[in-house]
C-alpha cells in the first residue's frame, strides 16, 4: 500500500516567525499516525510538505517515526490551489492521501478537497474516526448540527483527520539521531502569485438582527449588543452550597433541567 | 452572486441562511430531498437541484455542467459548513476559478477573510469570477418575508465522474461530541478555576445538562483544554441559548464570540466584572467550590475526577 | 561500547557551554533537551552577565540575542507607601565588552545551543533523560523516554537544572530541605518601546535593572523589574516556607507589587503577555552536592550554583562558567582515559579557583541575611522613615540631627543595637 501524508509546517500562533516556535498541527500528526498504521509493514508512507527550509525539521521528525520517504516542495505563501497542485504529482499513484483537518495556523481546509479534485480521487474530510480493519475503509465524518456521517471510502481517496483520531508515536532514540543528519529531498515549487492583500486586525462584522419584537427597551438592548439577555438582577453573594442549589433551581426554572432533579 | 447550498435529506447546513442573504436571496439548493427544504424568508429565488446522496465529485460535475447560472455568476458562495467547505474547492477546481475560503464578507469586488486563526482580517480585491465560502455566524440575517420563487432540476441520474465515498449512515447529534460552534448549551471555564482537573469536573457537570464545555484563552493557552474549546474572537464563535460562566471575567475578546444567549449564569468572586454584568443570574462565590457542590448535587452518579 | 564520548543532559546555559567545549576538543557529544527546543521551558528574571563567554565566544555581543544592555541599575527599598532608590547608571555598560543584558531564555538558550551544534555537538530535543545507566557503581550513560532510548557514554554531565533528578539519582545530594528553595514568579508586560524608553529614561538598546527589597506582601523575599525591548519583566522571588505560611498566591503578590505607588506608574497599561513560575535553589554553598562521581559531573543549577543573595540574582553566568569547566575537566579525563571521579577532579579545582565558588563563599551569609525577618520587615521601615524625616521640612520645628532620627526610628522599629551591629558586620563581609 502506498500512502502520501501532507504536513504543513507553521509558526505557532502569535509567536515570532521562527523555526523554534513552529510545528505541525495535532491533526497533521494524527494523519501520519493513521497512515503508518494503515500502511503496516511493507507499506510505503511518503510525507510531503510545501514550505521553506524551516520545515525540514518537521520532515526529520516524520522520518524518525517511520516515514519511508520525505519530500519538501520549496515554496512559501502559496494558496491552497497551488499547494495542491504542487503535491499532486508526488501523491499520484497513492492508495490514500492523508491530510490534517486543519493546520496549525488554521488555514481554510481547502487543500485536501483540491487534492482530491486534482487526483480525481474520492474525498472524506473532517474525519473523527477511521476503522482500519475494514475493506473498503470505513470512516466517520463530522457534519454540522452535531451529526456524524459514516462513509465507505474506495481507493484512491484523500482523507483529512481531526487531531483526536490518533496520537503520533514517539520516535526511537537511534532513529531520531540518524534523522537529525539525514538530507531532505527538496524539489522546486511554484512561486506565489502576487496578491494585493490588506491585512488588518480582526474586527467582527456588524451582525444583522431581526427587528426586535419587544418595545423600546429591547431595541436599546439590541443596539447596545447585549443581545437577547433579559434584564437581570444584581449579583447575589452565596456560599458554594447555596450557589449550587441556586443554579440548579434556576436551570430547572428555565427548563434546562427536568423539574424533578436533586 | 449566487449561493450554492449543499443539503442532505432536506436539512440545510449551518450558515445557509447567511450565505443566501449575502447573495441577496439567490440560491442553488443542491443535494438530496431538496423539495423538503424550508426556504420561506431565507431566499428570494431558489433553484432546487436534486442530486441524490452526497458525493462531492459527482455533485460538482453535475452542478457545473447542468446549472447554467453557475457559469455566469460572478460569485459562487457556499457556507463554510463541513459540506460547503468540502464542495467549494471542487466547484472552484471544475470551473477553474479562484477560491476564497472562510470569508466574513463577500461582494464581487471585495472579499474579507478571517485569517491567522481569526486574529487577522485579509481584504482582497478579486480580478474576476470566483468561489468563496462564508463563515457561519458572522453576518446574521433579515427575513425576505415571502416564500421564494422556486425552479427544480433533477440531476440525480448524473453519472459518477470521479470515485466518491459512499454514505453508509448519518448519526444524530450527541451533545457530548457536538462541535462547540453548534452547541445550544455551553458551560465555560476561565482563570477563576484553579486546576486542570476542574475542566474534567466542568465536563461532568456539562454532561448532566446536555451541554458542551468551552474555555477562555487564558485556559487554552495553558493547554488545560484544547484550543478547539476556546470561545471568542480568536477561537470559536458560538451562539448558545444557555451559557454558564465559571470564573470568567468577560473580556471583550471572549464575549464577542458569545453570540446572544437567552440565559447567562456567571459565578465569580468579583461582582463587578463584565461577565457578571451580562448575567441573568450573577452569583458571587468561589467557582471551584460551587462546582464541587454542583457535582455533589446533580451527580449522585458522577464521581469527582481526581478525588 | 559507548555510543558517544559524552552525554550532556539539559540544553540550558550550563549544558550548551559544556557541549561546546567538548565538541571543540574533538569529542562526540550528544546534548539532550526535554523541551521542543532549548530554552522553551526555561524562565528566569531576565538579566544575564555574559562576560564569562569572552574566551568561548569572543565578541559574543555581535550576535547574542539580547533585548537591552543594562546601563542603569537601581536598588529600591519599599514600604507600604514609601520608596528609597539608589540609582546608578554607566555609559560604559552600553558598549563592548558590556556588563549585563536583558534577554529572553528561549532566544538565549537556543543561541548558546546553536553554538554547541556549530562546534559539532548533536542536539536532541523533546527527549528526557529518565535515569542513569550504571555498571559496577560507575555511571555509563542515561536512559531516555524514547523507545530503545538508552544512551551509553564515557561521561555524563548533568545540567538538568534545579532539583536535578540525575544528580540525586547519582547519590551526589544529601538531604534536601524545602527551606533552601525560593520560588520565582514573573509577569511579562507588553508596552511600546517608546513608552519604556520614556518611563525608564533610556534610549536605543539601553535598559534598566531594578532590584527591590520589600513589596512582597509581607512574604520574605525580593522583587525585580527589568526592561526588555518592548516588554517589562516584573516579578518576585519568595521564600517557600514563608509563602506557604501566608497562604498568599504568588500572582496576588505580583499584583500588589504592581499597585505600589512607586511601581504602578512604571508598569501602568502593560498587557500581561506571559506568567511563569520556577523554583530557585537559594541556599548556595550550604546545599551544593558533590560535584563529581565516577563517570558523572554536575553543573549549573543542577549543582545549586545559582547565586540568589538579595540584590544579586545570578545563575546563568554561574551555569555557563560551570558548564565550561565541566567540559574542560571531562575533556581532560577522556584524554587521560580516566573518567572516574579522580580523573574528573579537574572540575572541582576549576570551580574553587574561580568566581564560581569564590563568590558563593564570599556571599554565603547573604541569603540568610537578606531573607531574615529583620532585613525583610524592620529595616525597610526604619530606613525609609529615617530618610522621610530627614527630607521633611517641619517648620517651625528646626531640622533634627540624622543620628537622632535614626536612633528614634531604630527604637520604634524595635531593632536592638546588637542585632543591627551583627547584621551590619555580616553585610559588610558579604557585600563589602
Ligand atoms: C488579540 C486577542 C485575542 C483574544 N482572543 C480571545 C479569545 O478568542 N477568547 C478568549 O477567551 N480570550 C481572548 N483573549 C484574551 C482576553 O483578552 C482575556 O484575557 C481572557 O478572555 C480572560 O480570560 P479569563 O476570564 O479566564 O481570565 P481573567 O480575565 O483573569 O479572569 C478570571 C476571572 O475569574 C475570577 N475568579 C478568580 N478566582 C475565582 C474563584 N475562586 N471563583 C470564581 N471566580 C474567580 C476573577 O474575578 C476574574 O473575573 C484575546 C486577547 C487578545 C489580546
Ligand atoms: C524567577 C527566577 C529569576 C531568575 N533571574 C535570573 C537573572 O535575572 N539572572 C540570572 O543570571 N539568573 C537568574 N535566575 C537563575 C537562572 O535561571 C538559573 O541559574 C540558570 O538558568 C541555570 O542554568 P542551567 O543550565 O543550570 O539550568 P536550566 O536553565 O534550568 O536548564 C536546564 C535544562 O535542562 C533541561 N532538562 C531538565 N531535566 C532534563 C532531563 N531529565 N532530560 C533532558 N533535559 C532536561 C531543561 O528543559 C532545561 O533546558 C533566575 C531564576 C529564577 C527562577
Ligand atoms: N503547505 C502545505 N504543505 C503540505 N500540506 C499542506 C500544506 N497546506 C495545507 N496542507 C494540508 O492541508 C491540511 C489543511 O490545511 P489548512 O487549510 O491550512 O488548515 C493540512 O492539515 C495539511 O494536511
Amino acid at each position: 500500500m502506498r500512502i502520501t501524508v501532507c504536513w504543513k509546517w507553521v509558526a505557532v500562533d502569535g509567536a515570532d516567525p521562527d523555526d523554534r516556535w513552529a510545528g505541525v498541527s495535532p491533526a497533521d500528526e494524527a494523519a501520519l499516525e493513521t497512515a503508518l498504521t494503515l500502511a503496516g509493514n511493507g507499506g510505503e508512507v511518503t510525507v510531503v510538505t510545501v514550505g521553506a527550509t524551516g520545515s525540514d525539521a518537521g520532515l526529520r521528525r516524520a522520518t524518525a517515526v517511520g516515514a519511508t520517504h520525505v519530500i519538501r516542495v520549496d515554496g512559501e505563501g502559496l494558496g491552497a490551489r497551488d499547494v495542491a497542485r504542487a503535491i499532486a504529482p508526488i501523491a499520484r499513484g497513492s492508495d490514500y492521501v492523508l491530510c490534517g483537518d486543519y493546520s496549525l495556523d488554521r488555514g481554510t481546509g481547502a487543500v485536501p478537497a483540491y487534492l482530491a479534485a486534482e487526483l480525481g480521487a474520492a474525498q472524506a474530510l473532517g474525519l473523527v474516526g477511521v476503522d482500519r480493519t475494514r475493506v473498503p475503509l470505513r470512516v466517520v465524518r463530522r457534519l454540522d448540527g452535531g451529526r456524524r456521517e459514516i462513509l465507505d471510502v474506495p481507493t484512491p481517496a484523500v482523507l483529512s483527520v481531526e487531531g483526536a483520531v490518533a496520537r503520533l508515536r514517539r520516535a526511537g532514540l537511534a532513529e531520531t539521531l540518524s534523522a537529525s543528519t539525514a538530507t531532505i529531498e527538496v524539489v522546486a515549487g511554484p512561486r506565489p502569485a502576487e496578491h494585493d492583500v490588506v491585512v488588518t486586525p480582526y474586527r467582527p462584522r456588524a451582525r444583522m438582527l431581526p427587528p426586535p419584537s419587544g418595545g423600546t427597551l429591547a431595541r436599546v438592548r439590541d443596539i447596545l449588543d447585549i443581545g437577547a439577555a433579559p434584564a437581570h438582577g444584581d449579583a447575589v453573594t452565596l456560599d458554594p452550597p447555596e450557589a449550587a442549589q441556586r443554579i440548579i433551581d434556576q436551570l430547572r426554572e428555565w427548563r434546562y433541567l427536568p423539574r424533578d432533579t436533586a | 452572486m449566487i449561493a450554492v447550498i449543499p443539503v442532505r435529506d432536506g436539512v440545510l447546513p449551518a450558515g445557509a441562511d447567511e450565505a443566501i442573504a449575502e447573495c441577496d436571496g439567490r440560491a442553488v439548493v443542491a443535494g438530496s430531498e431538496t423539495a423538503a427544504v424550508e426556504l420561506t424568508g431565507i431566499a428570494r429565488e431558489a433553484l432546487l437541484v436534486e442530486l441524490g446522496d452526497v458525493a462531492f465529485g459527482r455533485w460538482a460535475a453535475a452542478l457545473c455542467a447542468g446549472v447554467a447560472e453557475l457559469g455566469t455568476a460572478d460569485v459562487i458562495l457556499c457556507p463554510h459548513s463541513p459540506d460547503g467547505r468540502d464542495l467549494a474547492p471542487r466547484l472552484a477546481f471544475t470551473l477553474d476559478r479562484p477560491l476564497y475560503a472562510g470569508a466574513t464578507r463577500v461582494t464581487p469586488a471585495v472579499v474579507q477573510l478571517a485569517r491567522a486563526g481569526g486574529r487577522e482580517l485579509h481584504e482582497v480585491h478579486p480580478a474576476g469570477a470566483f468561489v468563496a465560502t462564508l463563515q457561519p455566524g458572522v453576518r446574521g440575517v433579515e427575513s425576505f418575508g415571502e416564500p421564494p420563487a422556486v425552479r427544480t432540476i433533477d440531476a440525480s441520474d448524473v453519472e459518477p465522474v470521479a470515485a466518491d465515498a459512499t454514505v453508509v449512515d448519518v448519526l444524530p447529534p450527541d451533545a457530548r461530541t457536538m462541535d462547540l460552534a453548534e452547541a445550544r448549551r455551553i458551560v465555560g471555564g476561565g482563570a477563576g478555576l484553579d486546576a486542570p482537573v476542574r475542566f474534567e469536573m466542568l465536563a461532568a457537570f456539562a454532561a448532566e445538562i446536555d451541554a458542551t464545555i468551552g474555555a477562555t484563552r487564558v485556559i487554552t493557552d495553558r493547554s488545560w483544554v484544547h484550543h478547539d474549546k476556546q470561545i471568542g474572537t480568536t477561537g470559536v464563535v458560538v451562539d448558545p441559548e444557555l451559557y454558564l460562566a465559571f470564573g470568567i471575567s468577560g473580556a471583550v475578546q471572549h464575549t464577542a464570540g458569545l453570540g446572544s444567549p437567552d440565559h447567562i449564569v456567571s459565578v465569580n468572586t468579583d461582582p463587578h466584572c463584565p461577565m457578571m454584568a451580562m448575567a441573568d443570574l450573577a452569583i458571587v462565590s468561589d467557582a471551584n467550590a460551587t462546582l464541587d457542590e454542583l457535582l455533589r448535587r446533580l451527580g449522585g452518579l458522577v464521581e469527582r475526577p481526581g478525588g | 561500547m559507548a555510543d558517544v564520548d559524552v552525554v550532556v543532559v539539559g540544553a540550558g546555559p550550563a549544558g550548551s557551554t559544556a557541549a561546546t567545549v567538548l565538541a571543540r576538543a574533538g569529542h562526540s557529544v550528544i546534548l539532550l533537551e526535554r523541551g521542543p527546543f532549548p530554552g522553551s521551558k526555561n524562565m528566569y528574571g531576565g538579566v544575564v552577565y555574559p562576560r564569562i563567554l569572552d574566551q568561548l565566544h569572543p565578541e559574543w555581543w555581535e550576535d547574542a540575542p539580547i533585548q537591552r544592555w543594562v546601563t542603569r541599575r537601581s536598588t529600591m527599598v519599599l514600604t507600604d507607601d514609601q520608596a528609597l532608590t539608589v540609582d546608578f547608571r554607566s555609559e560604559k555598560w552600553g558598549r563592548p565588552p558590556y556588563n549585563g543584558a536583558t534577554a529572553f531564555r528561549p532566544d538565549w538558550d537556543s543561541w548558546l545551543a546553536s553554538k554547541a551544534q556549530a562546534a559539532g555537538a548533536t542536539l536532541v530535543c523533546s527527549t528526557t533523560a529518565t535515569g542513569l545507566l550504571r555498571e559496577r557503581g560507575r555511571v555509563v550513560g542515561v536512559t531516555t523516554d524514547r523507545p530503545e532510548g538508552d544512551l551509553r557514554a564515557d561521561v555524563v554531565i548533568a545540567c538538568d537544572g534545579v532539583n536535578s533528578f540525575l544528580a540525586k539519582d547519582a547519590g551526589l545530594y544529601g538531604e534536601v530541605d524545602a527551606a533552601n528553595y525560593t520560588v520565582g514568579v514573573k509577569e511579562t508586560l507588553g508596552l511600546p518601546k517608546e513608552v519604556i524608553d520614556e518611563r525608564f529614561a533610556v534610549r536605543g538598546r539601553e535598559g534598566v535593572d531594578i532590584e527591590i527589597l520589600g513589596g512582597t506582601g509581607g512574604v520574605n523575599g525580593g522583587a525585580f523589574l527589568y526592561t526588555n525591548f518592548d516588554t517589562l519583566a516584573v516579578g518576585c522571588v519568595l521564600k517557600l516556607p514563608a509563602l506557604a505560611a501566608q497562604e498568599l498566591r504568588p500572582e496576588a503578590i505580583i499584583a500588589g507589587l504592581k499597585r505600589h505607588p512607586a511601581i504602578a506608574p512604571l508598569v501602568e497599561g502593560g498587557d500581561v503577555a506571559e506568567y511563569s513560575a520556577h523554583v530557585i535553589p537559594e541556599a548556595g554553598l550550604a546545599m551544593m552536592p558533590k560535584m563529581t562521581g565516577d563517570g558523572i559531573l554536575v553543573a549549573g543549577d543542577a549543582a545549586a550554583m545559582c547565586l540568589a543573595a538579595g540584590i544579586w540574582l545570578e545563575g546563568v553566568n554561574f551555569a555557563m562558567a560551570s558548564g565550561i569547566y565541566a567540559g574542560e575537566a571531562a575533556a581532560e579525563a577522556l584524554a587521560a582515559g580516566d573518567p572516574s571521579a579522580a580523573g574528573l577532579a579537574g572540575y572541582e579545582r576549576r570551580l574553587e579557583d574561580t568566581f564560581v565558588l569564590r563568590d558563593h563563599r564570599k556571599l554565603r551569609r547573604a541569603p540568610g541575611l537578606v531573607l531574615s525577618d529583620r532585613v525583610q520587615h524592620l529595616y525597610p521601615e526604619m530606613i525609609a522613615n529615617t530618610v522621610e524625616r530627614m527630607f521633611r521640612v517641619d517648620n517651625p520645628a528646626p531640622k533634627p540631627g540624622l543620628r537622632a532620627i535614626f536612633n528614634s526610628e531604630r527604637k520604634r522599629a524595635g531593632i536592638k543595637l546588637a542585632d543591627l551591629a551583627r547584621d551590619a558586620r555580616d553585610g559588610l563581609r558579604s557585600f563589602g
